[in-house]
């Protein structure tokens, strides 16, 4: 919806700069120099700007983050058949959104969360074009349990589980991460051996 | 004056076929959900649009 009202201020920029640019005299008069005046300037930046919130949200789709080819692997263990393995788990099981599933884990749930995301986002870009491809992907930081709290503080199976119950305070202080026992996260160097979920999407 | 008038038109001119081509870059950007995409669409048509804009307030300053 929002990239066909892009394309239709686009679209109007363009045929009004066409208009503007076979009949020049338009402008001569008071009105015309305020139709150059949108066409040139105003939707140009509207597009731009809009164009770019698109881009922005886009790039928080699962599509987006496995388009690129090192990622796919991890893109295929979230089909893994088999509830210990974290992310499959959780991706099959719609406990975070399937279209945006990369992003649901791996962001900060912070103030500047999403901005550090993009950024990291860019440096991801930056190696994927001009650096060579390294053999094992790493977080630049351990994950932190922040990012699981976003969602599992206050959630029943959480609170009332043991050994959550007793290790809260660890766990909220990142003192024990939640990784230590929930270790099976993407496991890619395996992911040949693993059997699939053949699931929607699979 | 027609000196003057006739570079305004080919600032204008050149203005539009700089915003035409970074809006076009744009949309087409729009409908590919990939990294490159958000390259192009900043680097390629953001800096032609932008181009665009700057050489029509020029024209329009200088006019």
């Amino acid at each position: 919806m929002a990239n066909y009202a892009v394309a239709t201020v686009i679209a109007l920029s363009i045929i009004l700069i066409g208009l503007l640019m076979l009949r020049p005299s338009i402008t001569a008069a008071q009105g015309g120099k305020m139709v150059a005046f949108i066409a040139f300037f105003i939707l140009p930046i509207v597009a731009t700007v809009l164009g770019a919130s698109i881009h922005l949200e886009n790039s928080t789709s699962t599509q987006f983050c496995l388009s690129c080819h090192v990622m796919q692997t991890h893109g295929q263990s979230l089909y893994i058949d088999d509830p210990k393995y974290v992310p499959a788990a959780h991706f099959q099981n719609n406990r975070i959104p399937k279209d945006h599933a990369c992003f649901t884990c791996h962001t900060d749930y912070t103030m500047f969360g999403d901005v550090n995301a993009k950024l990291r986002g860019l440096q991801h870009l930056y190696v994927y074009y001009f650096k060579p491809t390294p053999a094992k992907l790493a977080l630049y930081e351990p994950f932190k349990n922040r990012e699981c709290l976003h969602c599992h503080t206050n959630g029943r199976s959480y609170e009332e589980s043991s050994p959550h119950k007793e290790m809260k305070d660890q766990l909220t202080s990142n003192e024990m991460s939640c990784l230590t026992c929930h270790s099976k996260i993407h496991d890619v160097a395996n992911i040949d051996k693993t059997k699939k979920w053949k699931g929607p999407g699979a | 004056m027609i000196e003057n008038s006739s570079r305004l038109q080919r600032k204008l001119k050149a203005a539009a076929y700089l915003l035409i081509a970074g809006l076009t870059v744009e949309v087409i950007s729009l409908n590919w959900a990939h990294p490159t995409s958000f390259l192009l669409f900043i680097i390629l048509g953001g800096v032609l649009v932008v181009a665009g804009i700057l050489i029509y307030l020029i024209a329009l300053v200088t006019a």
